[in-house]
């Protein structure tokens, strides 16, 4: 097995980008998240697998807010998070996120997908802005593609479209949840490609994927959850290979 | 392991496509398709040969009573029965053309009317070009600035006399603004920046920040008073309200209605949708109470109950608490068309606008209403298509529209009992353009489909 090729080995100094402090959620009466405490290097590449249900979309939505938790504390660069403006503010100038089944938007074209919240957040002038989504566009290789509607794309090129609109937007941490898995087979490694490209601009990256073979590449940790708890975590040449509990063992068993 | 097993294996076949080839074509015609379709059994054969004949009587008698025996040209009802008894009177109709169309307007100034509507559809005119400056305020312009225009023409009077101050500067600043528009399409399509840069340079030396807004409005200032200057010279008659009817007058409801039953709609539908209380409730409360009652129930309470309820010494006529009564009516259906559009629209787009940073209002304005109304359309074209048949209650009222203007016919002493010719006629006015409404509709749809 080759070693992972992560960016945590090259960095002497590695600053917390994110720390979850005992982190508690419930759906009504169930206990989704429990006391789950995790922190996250800059520049590191998590990967987070688990089976189905065990919480890791609601832990990764918890990051950025789009779901509420009842306990605990989530911190981005040293600063705890709240339901203030100011936190509001830290999470959309830090934290982009690609969601599952892409969320572009339907009535706008590919360009005007990425070049929305430079215009109106940013106030940055169309050319400009135009200039930049190019350039992202370019990057993960559907620059061709700028006139088109999203309903006109495959799903590997709809995806790569939501990568470049959250980069657009100039985050520090980059959040996927299961970026792949509503893919065919064919259209996952085109994904996958820009993600690894992505891991090796240093961008923090947190991963939520049933794609160990992108684990292995370029993952600095694994974090393997079940039922609502991270069981293990640690680089993916231990967990994935040598698990140290028998539930990780069973989950990789049916995976692999 | 996988790479041994593939080795033991022979040569792979190589995989080549089938080349194209185009679909086939039918070669039946029109008259080959009638036969394959209307005459393929004995059974078929017969029941097109009845529909057919009692297709040809209908259309023989119809145009038999409005075309081949109508009389066109008499001076009353007596002389159309004596020419042709049994065929349309249409003299009746053209002899009261003008009061179908304009009401008691006033004759010599009904080029006001005309010159009025005219510009309400030169103002949108611009739209058709793609690259324009301020392109995005040609339609909030037109809901909020021609109206002044409108009623400053349609009404007359002075500047600082009949007319009120601020009406009048209104007036001038809606000009300019068109006149702006204008020169920016001139310009642009000369491959020039628009009117309303023309300050930029100044103003940059003078201030760091909104350059491109001061200018604007610098420059609207400025037309503003070089048209105020030319209007304080001219004087128009004055025409009071009462006067305003016909077809024109149910334009001007029908118009104000379907303007604004969208923006009232989406008030009233994100309104309903808030987690504020009381903004919830209010917004319910005028939903559910006006989509409850009949429309000749809510013209009567505006036109009956508002004056009790606003101060006495804040008098309206009849033409505004009908056309605010049209306005909450047509904006509460407007609501619940609009609530269902935003009701399909799914969670991840409010995830993924969230995510990028947009608030509420950005996400509503540039993500999910877009999306809603689009999806609407043909709910919303059918609202404004009954809307426009409904605005003929307000003859009820006592407004004279053009259905009270119809019956009127029938009231004046030459055409005395006359009333199918002018229910006729309005009928297949109003067909014509319910309609085209209808047909716009379908074209909008396809040319919004593309994105989907
Ligand atoms: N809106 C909700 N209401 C109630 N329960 C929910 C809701 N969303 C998720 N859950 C529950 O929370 C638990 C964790 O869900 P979550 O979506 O985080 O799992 P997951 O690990 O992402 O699974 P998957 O791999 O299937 O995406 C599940 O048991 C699920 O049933
Ligand atoms: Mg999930």
């Amino acid at each position: 097995m080759t070693t992972s090729s992560g960016n945590l080995a090259q960095k002497a100094v590695t600053e917390t980008a994110i720390k979850i402090d005992k982190l508690n959620k419930w759906y009504g009466d169930h206990h989704v998240l429990k006391d789950v405490s995790l922190d996250i290097s800059e520049g590191e590449i998590m990967v987070v697998c688990g089976p189905s249900g065990s919480g890791k979309s609601t832990l990764i939505r918890s990051l950025n807010h789009l779901e509420e938790y009842q306990e605990g504390v989530v911190s981005v660069f040293g600063q705890p998070l709240s339901r203030d403006r100011q936190s509001h503010k830290i999470i959309h100038q830090t934290m982009g996120m690609v969601f599952q089944n892409f969320n572009l938007f339907p009535h706008l074209t590919v360009l005007q997908n990425c070049t929305l919240g430079l215009t109106w957040l940013r106030k940055m002038s169309e050319r400009d802005a135009d200039k930049m989504a190019m350039r992202l566009l370019d990057r993960v290789g559907i620059a061709h593609l700028a006139t088109r509607y999203p309903g006109q794309l495959s799903g590997g090129q709809q995806q790569r479209v939501a990568i470049s609109r959250s980069l657009a937007m100039e985050p520090k941490i980059m959040l996927f949840d299961e970026p792949t898995s509503a893919l065919d087979p064919e259209m996952v490694k085109e994904v996958l490609d820009v993600m690894i490209d992505l891991a090796k601009t240093g961008m923090t990256m947190v991963c939520v994927t049933h794609e160990m073979q992108f684990a292995r590449q370029v993952a600095d940790r694994v974090v393997f959850m079940a039922d609502g708890e991270i069981i293990e975590v640690g680089p993916p040449e231990q967990v994935l290979v040598n698990p140290q509990w028998d539930r990780t063992r069973e989950f990789l068993q049916h995976v692999l | 392991m996988d790479d041994l097993n593939v080795k033991n294996q022979p040569a792979l076949k190589q995989f080549v496509p089938t080349p194209p080839r185009p679909p086939r074509k039918s070669e039946k015609g029109i008259f080959g398709t009638i036969r394959h379709r209307c005459f393929n059994s004995i059974g078929n054969s017969l029941l097109t040969l009845c529909v057919a004949t009692v297709l040809f009587y209908l259309v023989k008698h119809v145009l038999d009573w409005a075309v081949f025996n109508a009389v066109f040209i008499a001076d009353n009802r007596r002389q159309c029965m004596d020419i042709s008894p049994d065929g349309a009177c249409w003299a009746g109709v053209i002899s009261w053309f003008n009061g179908l169309i304009y009401g008691r307007f006033p004759v010599d100034e009904q080029w006001r009317v005309n010159i009025g509507v005219l510009l309400g559809l030169v103002w949108l005119l611009p739209l058709m070009s793609k690259r324009i400056a301020l392109r995005n305020f040609i339609l909030l312009s037109w809901i909020g600035l021609y109206p002044f225009v409108g009623a400053y023409l349609f009404l007359g009077g002075r500047f600082g006399e009949e007319l009120g101050l601020v009406h009048g500067a209104m007036t001038c600043l809606a000009l300019a603004f068109l006149t702006i528009i204008y020169a920016n399409w001139i310009l642009s399509s000369l491959g020039k920046k628009g009117l309303n840069e023309l300050f930029v340079p100044l103003v940059s030396r003078l201030v760091e920040r909104r350059i491109h807004l001061l200018s604007f409005v610098a420059v609207w200032l400025l037309v503003a008073l070089v048209i105020a200057s030319g209007l304080s010279q001219v004087s128009l008659e004055p025409v009071p309200i009462e006067r305003w009817g016909g077809l024109f007058l149910t334009f001007i409801i029908a118009g104000f209605a379907i303007t604004m039953a969208i923006p009232v709609g989406v008030i009233l539908a994100l309104g309903r949708r808030s987690k504020l209380p009381v903004i919830h409730w209010l917004s319910m409360t005028v939903i559910e109470l006006v989509r409850s009652v009949p429309l000749i129930t809510v013209l009567f309470m505006a036109v009956t109950l508002l004056p009790i309820f606003l101060p006495a010494d804040m008098e309206f006529n009849k033409l505004t608490q009908v056309l605010v009564a049209v306005c909450l009516f047509a904006g509460a259906y407007m609501a619940e068309n609009i609530r269902g559009g935003l009701q399909a629209i799914p969670k991840g787009q409010y995830e993924a606008a969230a995510t990028l940073g947009l608030g509420y209002l950005h996400t509503m304005v540039l993500i999910i209403l877009p999306q809603a109304l689009r999806m609407m359309i043909p709910n919303i074209m059918t609202s404004f298509i009954s809307l426009l048949k409904d605005t003929t209650l307000v003859s009820i009222i006592g407004l004279f529209d053009i259905m009270l203007m119809a019956r009127n016919i029938a009231n004046d002493k030459d055409w005395v009992g006359m009333h199918t010719e002018p229910l006729v006629m309005i009928s297949v006015l109003f067909f014509i353009l319910c309609y085209s409404m209808s047909q716009y509709s379908l074209n909008l749809e396809k040319r919004l489909k593309v994105d989907r």
